[in-house]
C-alpha cells in the first residue's frame, strides 16, 4: 500500500520539518527584524520596535552609502579582506602542500608550529601586535591590518588545506614528475585544481570572519577614514549617539557580500568541508 | 632505445632493520621486456621506482646506456611509467591527459595533437578523448594510463603492476593487448607484478624477487623449469611444486634417493654434484604435473611407483587436481592430472613419477643441487 507507506513517511518526517522550520524561525527572524529596522528611521523604531517598514525609506540605504561614510568602510573593508583572503590562501596552499607532500626534516615540528596559531586566544595577542605595528610604522594602515589578519588565519587555513591535500593520491605527483614538471608546477598544476573544493571553503570562511572581524580592527585602527564595516556600524551605537536605524542599515549593507558569496559557493564549500572531514 | 643496468642497488628506509632493497643487480638489453616478479614487500617497487627516479637511491647505480643517472631527477631521465592507480588527472580531459607530458616537453601544439590522436587511436579512446577520467570504465582508464606513456615515445617503459586493479576478464584482454603494444613499439621495458602469469606470459625475462633480494633471472621457462631455489620452485607454478625430505644413498653403486618408502633412482644430470651428498639429506621437489594417475606407455623405466591414498578430489574441468596422502611417511601432495578421472576420495592407488622431472634442493641453503 504505497499511500499508506507514504503517509507514513510523512508522519515520521514531521518532527525534523519542525525543528527546521523552528530553526529557520530562530536564524531568519532577526534578519529579517535588522531588514525592517533598515527601512525605517530611529524614531519610528522607538515608537515600535516590530512594526512593518510604511512608508519604507530606501533612501536611508543612499544616506549610510555617501553621508555616514559607509562607502569609506565598505572599501576599506573590501581591500583588506580581498587582499588578506589573497595573501592567505596563496601561503597556506603553498604551506599545506608541503606538509602534505614532502616529509622533510623537521616537517611535525613546523606543522606544530603552524597549527598551534589554532589554539591562541587572539586576545592575547592583541597588546604585542600593537606594538609590534607601532614599531614597524604599520599601526593605523590597512596594510598592518592585512598583516595581523594574514597571520591568524594562516593556521585554520593550512588545517584545512593540508588535510585535503594530503587525500590526493601520491601517484598523481609521481605521475606529473614523470610528465617532466617541477615541484611548483605540480603544486600549481595538480594540487590546486584538484584541491578547489577545498581552497573554495577556505576562501569562503576566512572572508566570512575576516568580513566580521572587530577586535583587531578597533585596537589597531584609529582614523575614521580607515575604519572598516564592523567599527562603522558600532560607530553609530556609540557612547555619544544611538542611531540604531542608521545602524540596521549598515548592517544590511555590510551583509551582502556574505549572501552574495553564500548563494555562490555554499554548494562547493559543503563539498570541501566534507571532503576534509574525512580523513 | 635503451639499455637498462642496476648495478648493486640498495634502499634502506630510515629506521628499517634490514634494507628494502638489498643488492639488486640486472641489466634490462635495449627493446628487452624485463618482469619483476615476486610477493608483496620484496621490494620489486621500490627498484622500478629508483630507477624511475621517484626514490632515493641508498647505494648502488642505476644506468642508463652505460651513464649513471642516480642524480638525473625523474623528469629528466626520458622514462614513462604506467602505474598501478592509473594515477590520471582527475580534473583534465582523457586528451589533456594524454597531451600534459608533451606540453611539458615543448612539443608544437600540432604535434601534440597528431600524437594523442594517434596513441588514442591504437588504443581505442578516440570518442573518450573529452571525458574526464571519472566517466570512464577501469579498462579505459588503464589504456589512457597506457596512452599517456605512449605518446611521450619515451626510452624506457615502467609498469607498476597495471593489471591488478582490473577484473579477471579485463585483465586477461588487456594483458594481450599490452603484449602487442609491446611488440610493434618495441621500447624497453619493466614490468613488475606480483603475479606469475602476467610474468610468464609477458616477460622476455624474469627477475625474481624476495626479501630485497634478486633470486634467479632468466627466461620465463627456464626459471620454471630450473628454479634456483625452493622459494622460486613455489612461487613459480599453480599449484606450487611438491616438496618432500628425502636421503640420497648409494644402492647397487648408483646414488639414489629414498623418501616415503620407495627409492627412486635420480636423473643422470643430477649425478656429478649429488655424489658429495651421499648419505645426506635433501629436498626433493616434484612438480604436479609430473605425477601421473597410472603408468605411460613411453619408457616405464622412467617412473617410480608411489602408494598414496586421495584426501581431495578438484576437478576444474580441463584438468583436475589430486590432494594426496603419501601411505608411508604420510606427506601431503598435489597432482594434476587428466579431466577423466574416476578417482574419488579415500581411494588408493600408485602414483607414477617422473624421475626425469625431479628437482633437487639443498635442505640447509634451500639452493637447487645442480
Amino acid at each position: 500500500m504505497p499511500a499508506l507507506a507514504s503517509l507514513g513517511e510523512r508522519v515520521r518526517r514531521v518532527p525534523l520539518v519542525l525543528f527546521v522550520l523552528l530553526y529557520t524561525v530562530v536564524t531568519g527572524g532577526p534578519l529579517l527584524w535588522v531588514a525592517t529596522m533598515s527601512l525605517r528611521t530611529t524614531a519610528e523604531i522607538f515608537k515600535d520596535p516590530y512594526g512593518l517598514p510604511s512608508p519604507a525609506h530606501w533612501e536611508k540605504f543612499a544616506d549610510a552609502w555617501f553621508k555616514s561614510n559607509y562607502h569609506t568602510y565598505f572599501w576599506n573593508s573590501a581591500i583588506v579582506v580581498v587582499c588578506a583572503v589573497a595573501l592567505v590562501t596563496v601561503i597556506g596552499a603553498m604551506a599545506a602542500h608541503c606538509l602534505a607532500r614532502y616529509g622533510f626534516r623537521g616537517s611535525r615540528l613546523v606543522r606544530f608550529l603552524i597549527l598551534s596559531g589554532l589554539i591562541l586566544p587572539p586576545q592575547l595577542l592583541i597588546l604585542a601586535l600593537f606594538q609590534i605595528l607601532l614599531d614597524i610604522d604599520l599601526y593605523n594602515t590597512l596594510t598592518g591590518l592585512v598583516i595581523v589578519y594574514v597571520a591568524t588565519h594562516i593556521a585554520v587555513t593550512v588545517y584545512i588545506l593540508e588535510g585535503f591535500f594530503a587525500q590526493i593520491p601520491q601517484d598523481l605527483f609521481d605521475a606529473a614528475r614523470m610528465d617532466g614538471y617541477s615541484d611548483f608546477e605540480i603544486f600549481w598544476r595538480v594540487t590546486v585544481p584538484i584541491g578547489a573544493p577545498a581552497l573554495f571553503t577556505a576562501v569562503t570562511l576566512n572572508f566570512i570572519v575576516m568580513w566580521n572581524e572587530f577586535l583587531f580592527a578597533v585596537v589597531l585602527l584609529t582614523d575614521d577614514d580607515k575604519r572598516t564595516l564592523p567599527l562603522g556600524i558600532m560607530h553609530f551605537t556609540g557612547s555619544h549617539q544611538l542611531d540604531v536605524g542608521m545602524a540596521a542599515t549598515g548592517l544590511m549593507i555590510a551583509i551582502v557580500p556574505i549572501i552574495v558569496l553564500y548563494a555562490f559557493f555554499s554548494e562547493t564549500m559543503i563539498k570541501g568541508m566534507t571532503a576534509g572531514a574525512v580523513r | 632505445m635503451a639499455v637498462i643496468t642496476v648495478e648493486r642497488l640498495c634502499k634502506r628506509y630510515a629506521g628499517a632493520a634490514v634494507p628494502a632493497v638489498d643488492e639488486v643487480s640486472f641489466t634490462v638489453a635495449d627493446r628487452e621486456f624485463m618482469v619483476l616478479l615476486g610477493p608483496s614487500g620484496c621490494g620489486k617497487s621500490t627498484v622500478l621506482r629508483m630507477i624511475a627516479g621517484l626514490e632515493p637511491v641508498t647505494s648502488g647505480t642505476v644506468s642508463i646506456d652505460g651513464r649513471v643517472v642516480n642524480s638525473v631527477p625523474a623528469k629528466s631521465r626520458d622514462i614513462a611509467m604506467v602505474f598501478q592507480s592509473y594515477a590520471l588527472y582527475p580534473h583534465m580531459t582523457v586528451y589533456d591527459n594524454l597531451a600534459f607530458g608533451l606540453r611539458r616537453r615543448d612539443v608544437e601544439p600540432a604535434e601534440i595533437a597528431r600524437r594523442v590522436h594517434a596513441a588514442a587511436g591504437k588504443l581505442g579512446l578516440s570518442e573518450f578523448l573529452k571525458r574526464k577520467p571519472h566517466a570512464l570504465s577501469g579498462g579505459q582508464r588503464q589504456r589512457v594510463a597506457l596512452g599517456r606513456a605512449i605518446v611521450r615515445d619515451p626510452r624506457v617503459f615502467l609498469f607498476d603492476e597495471p593489471l591488478s586493479n582490473l577484473d579477471a576478464a579485463l585483465r586477461v584482454t588487456t594483458r594481450n593487448e599490452l603484449i602487442k603494444q609491446q611488440q610493434e613499439i618495441g621500447t624497453t621495458s619493466i614490468y613488475v607484478t606480483h603475479d606469475q602469469v602476467e610474468a610468464m606470459t609477458m616477460g622476455h625475462r624474469i627477475c625474481i624477487m624476495n626479501g630485497g633480494k634478486v633470486v634467479q633471472i632468466g627466461g620465463p621457462l627456464e626459471v620454471y623449469r630450473n628454479p634456483a631455489d625452493t622459494f622460486v620452485a613455489r612461487f613459480l607454478g599453480n599449484p606450487p611444486m611438491n616438496l618432500l625430505p628425502a636421503r640420497i644413498a648409494a644402492t647397487d653403486g648408483r646414488l639414489a634417493a629414498q623418501f616415503a618408502g620407495v627409492v627412486v633412482a635420480l636423473p643422470a644430470r643430477a649425478l656429478p654434484s649429488l655424489a658429495s651428498y651421499s648419505g645426506r639429506e635433501v629436498t626433493i621437489g616434484i612438480r604436479p604435473e609430473d605425477l601421473y594417475e597410472s603408468l605411460p606407455l613411453r619408457e616405464p623405466g622412467r617412473f617410480a611407483r608411489l602408494p598414496a591414498r586421495v584426501v581431495a578430489v578438484e576437478p576444474l574441468g580441463a584438468e583436475t587436481l589430486l590432494m594426496l596422502s603419501l601411505d608411508a611417511s604420510g606427506d601431503e601432495l598435489v597432482a594434476r592430472i587428466g579431466r577423466d578421472t574416476a578417482l574419488k576420495s579415500g581411494e588408493r592407488l600408485e602414483l607414477a613419477l617422473d624421475t626425469d622431472a625431479l628437482h633437487l634442493f639443498d635442505p640447509v641453503t634451500t639452493k637447487a643441487i645442480v
